[in-house]
């Protein structure tokens, strides 16, 4: 139709038109409606109103024209069936098809369930790899973001963090890298304010903002100059922080932050959406820190890593191998503290996620399966009443119904059931986010950025759609196979052919074989968490309250901190419901940063790659009866424990066992730091390693999270190591929550610019480091659950369908004297059959994928026998249930009926 | 031939038309019937309507060229043909037959 449009309409009246065009006939009596509509639109002054009003009355030309009945105008040549799909026929199909759904309801929410469930998980699952794993980081260009540590080639590629020297050198030497920066998370806390305050601060170098490549949005960042030692301490501070904390105002930039201490001057305010890996309140500069002995020293790693900006064209693998070659050059110019000193590149965005990408991976894998379950069921089901259907396909074949005509509503019926059930899926994956956001482990990164993602409906969607239409059509192309007229004389009793029922029960074993790997990794998952909780961590954590606190800044001298630990200690142990008390530089399970190299009194020194490291950890007298650990040689600490005199230590059984095998430790001598540290001052307030005696040897704790190997250990009594950074931990009697307040009110008292921070229990933080592994437990579970119901669903519907199709047979069989027993058996058999086979593919399977999930095991093998057993139990019982139910069923057929029911 | 059965829709339609002379197209149709009956009709009725009197016999339409206002598309202009005067005749004798004796009772109340 040839429609000049030179009347400058807008595309809305276009649209209606071109819509017109698909539905009303062709020629002059199309043209003429569509020209009335448009004069009418003209004629009121074709305002908004009247394009409405043209719109409804397009509609409703649109919708009698399609919806009358047809060939009145335009009668099809005798004999030659329409085949094109028209509106009118598709309507026809849909009220078919919610009719025929209606008519077997229990069929249509299987199938809905099951595919709101296969969607819904699967989308949830996605939507969290998707917001964890694969969505950019915030930040520009966030491809050449470059993270380095170094590492300790001689213990097995151990990441260790990066030297303040070996960063300069790098910095200076580097030529793949726009900017290189140097940073670290280092909490620090605010003082000078009405209530001080536990800050999340980052120190950095001053290009650390042109790495990130976001400017501040007020003030300036920091720069080159602010890394000077001794240069003034400067501060970038958040959008949030800035609201929350210096009212919003301009005027906020000059101002100091007292932190830690230090005063550090607010030079400028970060935009509001800027977020470095996790939100942050301040960053500071290194100026204060930058000249400190700690920092100038080579041999010190002092938790800091390297991040960086590649220059446009150059690879991460170019920048890693520059980057290890300065530092094989630095390991050969400084061999003193850079022996075997090496350097790992990664992208950022890797980084951020290492720790949990395994877990979301196998998370993946898990919803891969269930979504391709989820599938199978609904081939199956689907098949199922196909081949039910047959014989009606077959009559309405007969009566001229044409093959495309039948394939169109049997695609309409799959497609209508397709669409509901991913409409539920959406509210499945909506809620399973909203409760896998909340399970997740804290501290888990880019939480917030976790949303249901629609990349991944589409693709679920598309999947279940694909299936269902598929197999939904099925039935009509092989409708036309078998021959029409072929299935009308055999009647309904023969309807499925033995293909489809050969393709069913094959599906039906991959169902069952899917279904059993998922449950295995549900099985060792819950071995795994199973096995944590009953880890021996070496202490009792019932009835333990833990806090931490800082002392910062000049004024708290070693005297004044020895002053404070005893008056704390004093003040909380009179509480009461209070037991012991004591002060560690690190607690159990949250483990210890202070790992230092020792050489050993009676052993020959080793070269320095090799010498020894273990865990320090300056703890108070009470401390070991406060955690429950249990002495197993010499003697404790005790509460007069000489300053400057007599230097000891207590070692782990591990320590001992390792360094003097067979040997009573107590009495042995051990030194920290490199062989030629002093260990006497050599002048006032130098930094010594004093050489210090064993006087006992304590049980293992558990020190880096459960699932780690017990390092060395080694504690030092605090008078001896007055730390600034310490915990709490309170032994009580009654709930240590109840304690929380009456600590901080005791801290408060003592000094009013001290905040206590982490106040929890004991319990609250083992379960915590157990978090990931309960929730990749849970959601498998979920899964575990979710399938082993599919299967078994799958499993009935194909059993229960063979008996109703054999209903003729079972009836003479019956007639000809079977018992119900020899019924039931055939049945059963049957059906077992398929579930027998599946699980032997199934276990096959999950043996192969073992070693994928090993990694995230505890404790069990990823092929532990016990597991494989109550799994495959598991599986076969209810596969048994699934399959009785309908053999039950069967007996109870009356052969009178059965026969003449032909 | 017995003449076709008119709905009373239909035969609004039929009158419209010859009411509206040779000039009759399906704006001019709606209005009338909107006017003179106080029926506003969809255009979706209206068109198949006016197709399905077609089909019977009862109307028949010539074109006429378009104007800018329709894009230059052409409008159909309506004629009652003989059967569809022969079809009205029939209606209305049947009503009138059937209203024959009732017109005391349901005579509309002077004003």
């Amino acid at each position: 139709m040839n429609r000049p449009d030179d009347t400058g309409d807008r595309w809305l009246p276009r649209l209606a038109i071109w819509f017109l065009g698909r539905v009303l006939p062709r020629g002059p009596r199309g043209d003429t409606v569509v020209g009335d509509l448009l004069e009418e639109r003209q004629a009121r002054g074709a305002t908004t109103a009247a394009t409405l009003r043209f719109w409804r009355q397009a509609l409703s030309v649109a919708v009698r024209y399609r919806w009358r009945p047809e060939g009145v105008n335009e009668p099809a040549p005798a004999g030659v069936r329409s085949t094109r799909m028209s509106l009118d026929n598709l309507l026809q199909d849909v009220r078919y098809a919610v009719r025929s759904y209606a008519k077997a309801p229990s069929f249509a929410l299987t199938i809905l369930v099951t595919l709101a469930l296969g969607i819904g998980a699967s989308t949830a699952i996605f939507s969290m790899v998707n917001g964890i794993l694969l969505r950019p980081l915030p930040l520009p260009d966030p491809d050449t973001l470059v993270y380095a540590n170094e590492i300790n080639t001689n213990r097995r590629g151990q990441a260790i963090s990066v030297s303040w020297p070996n960063y300069l050198d790098w910095r200076a030497r580097a030529q793949s890298f726009t900017a290189l920066a140097l940073t670290r998370e280092e909490p620090m806390t605010l003082t000078g304010v009405d209530r001080p305050q536990r800050l999340r601060a980052r120190r950095v170098t001053g290009n650390f903002f042109a790495v990130v490549g976001i400017p501040s949005a007020i003030g300036r960042t920091l720069g080159d100059e602010d890394d000077r030692p001794n240069a003034a301490p400067t501060a970038v501070v958040s959008a949030g922080f800035w609201q929350t904390h210096l009212g919003g105002d301009a005027s906020a930039l000059g101002r100091a932050l007292t932190l830690d201490a230090t005063a550090y001057t607010v030079v400028g305010v970060m935009p509001p959406d800027f977020e470095y890996l996790r939100p942050y309140d301040v960053f500071v500069s290194m100026g204060p820190i930058s000249g400190t002995p700690n920092m100038v020293e080579r041999g010190n790693h002092s938790g800091f890593s390297a991040v960086g900006r590649l220059k446009s064209g150059v690879a991460l693998d170019t920048a890693d191998s520059e980057l290890k070659t300065i530092a094989s050059s630095l390991e050969r110019e400084y061999p003193g503290t850079n022996s075997a000193i090496n350097v790992l590149t990664s992208r950022l965005a890797d980084r951020l996620v290492d720790s949990i990408r395994l877990m979301l991976l196998a998370l993946f894998g898990a919803v891969g399966l269930l979504l391709l379950i989820a599938c199978v069921n609904v081939a199956n089901l689907l098949i199922a009443r196909g081949a039910g259907r047959q014989h009606e396909l077959a009559v309405r074949a007969a009566l001229g119904g044409g093959r495309g005509r039948l394939a169109t509503q049997l695609l309409v019926e799959s497609t209508l059931v397709s669409i509901c059930g991913g409409t539920l899926g959406i509210g499945v994956a909506a809620g399973l986010v909203r409760m896998l956001v909340a399970m997740a482990p804290e501290g888990t990164p880019r939480l917030a950025d976790v949303g249901i993602d629609g990349a991944a409906l589409l693709f679920a969607f598309g999947a279940a759609a694909v299936c269902g239409i598929v197999f939904g059509a099925l039935p009509a192309f092989q409708a036309s196979a078998v021959g029409g007229q072929q299935a009308l004389v055999r009647g309904r009793s023969s309807g499925a052919s033995a293909r489809t029922h050969r393709l069913r029960r094959g599906l039906m074993a991959v169902e069952t074989a899917l279904a059993l790997i998922l449950l295995t990794g549900a099985g060792l998952m819950m071995r795994t968490l199973q096995q944590l909780t009953h880890v021996d961590t070496g202490i009792r954590a019932d009835h333990l309250l833990t806090a931490q606190f800082m002392l910062a800044g000049e004024e708290w001298t070693p005297a004044r901190r020895r002053t404070f630990y005893d008056d704390l200690v004093g003040r909380v142990r009179a509480l009461p419901g209070v037991g012991n008390v004591a002060l560690a530089g690190a607690l159990p399970i949250d483990g210890s940063n202070w790992n230092s190299i020792f050489i050993v009194g009676d052993q020959p020194v080793p070269e320095r790659a090799k010498l020894p490291s273990a865990a320090f950890t300056p703890v108070s007298d009470g401390y070991f009866a406060t955690m429950g650990m249990r002495l197993m040689s010499g003697r404790l600490f005790v509460a007069t424990e000489k300053v400057d005199a007599s230097y000891v230590v207590i070692v782990n059984e591990t320590f001992a066992r390792k360094l003097w095998p067979g040997q009573n430790a107590v009495g042995k001598r051990l030194k920290q730091g490199w062989p030629e540290t002093p260990d006497h001052p050599t002048q006032p307030g130098a930094f010594f390693a004093p050489w210090r005696e064993v006087v006992g040897v304590v049980s293992d704790v558990k020190f880096n999270g459960i699932a780690n190997e017990t390092p060395m250990q080694a504690y030092l009594p605090l008078t001896q190591i007055p730390q600034r950074s310490l915990s709490l931990v309170v032994r009580s009697a009654t709930d240590p929550v109840t304690l929380a307040s009456a600590v901080e009110g005791i801290v408060r008292d003592l000094d009013r610019n001290l905040p206590l921070f982490d106040v929890r229990t004991m319990e609250a933080m083992l379960s915590a480091s157990m978090a990931r592994e309960r929730m990749s437990m849970l959601i498998f579970a979920v899964f575990a659950v979710v399938a082993l119901t599919l299967a078994s669903v799958g499993l009935y519907g194909v059993v229960a369908h063979g008996v109703t199709e054999r209903t003729h047979e079972i009836g003479v069989r019956m007639a000809l004297g079977a018992g119900a027993h020899h019924v039931l058996g055939l049945v059963v058999r049957q059906g077992l059959s398929m579930a027998l086979i599946g699980t032997a593919i199934g276990v096959a399977g999950a043996v192969a994928l073992s070693r994928w999930i090993e990694a995230l095991l505890f404790g069990v093998s990823a092929t532990d026998p016990a597991t494989f057993a109550i799994v495959v139990g598991t599986l076969l019982a209810v596969a048994a249930i699934a399959c009785y139910i309908p053999a039950w069923r069967a007996t109870r057929v009356d052969p009178t009926t059965a026969l003449r029911a032909e | 031939m017995a003449p076709a059965y008119l709905g009373e829709f239909e035969q609004l339609l039929l009158l419209a038309v010859l009411r509206l002379g040779s000039e009759a197209y399906a704006l001019d149709i709606a209005r009338e019937l909107d006017v003179r009956a106080g029926r506003s009709v969809s255009r979706g009725a209206l068109y198949t309507s006016l197709d399905r009197l077609e089909d019977k016999g009862l109307l028949r339409w010539k074109l006429t060229a378009g104007t800018p206002a329709r894009n230059g598309l052409p409008r159909r202009l309506y004629t009652v043909t003989a059967a569809g005067l022969t079809a009205l005749r029939a209606s209305r004798s049947t009503l009138r037959r059937m209203w024959r004796g009732l017109e005391e009772l349901l005579e509309e109340p002077t004003s």
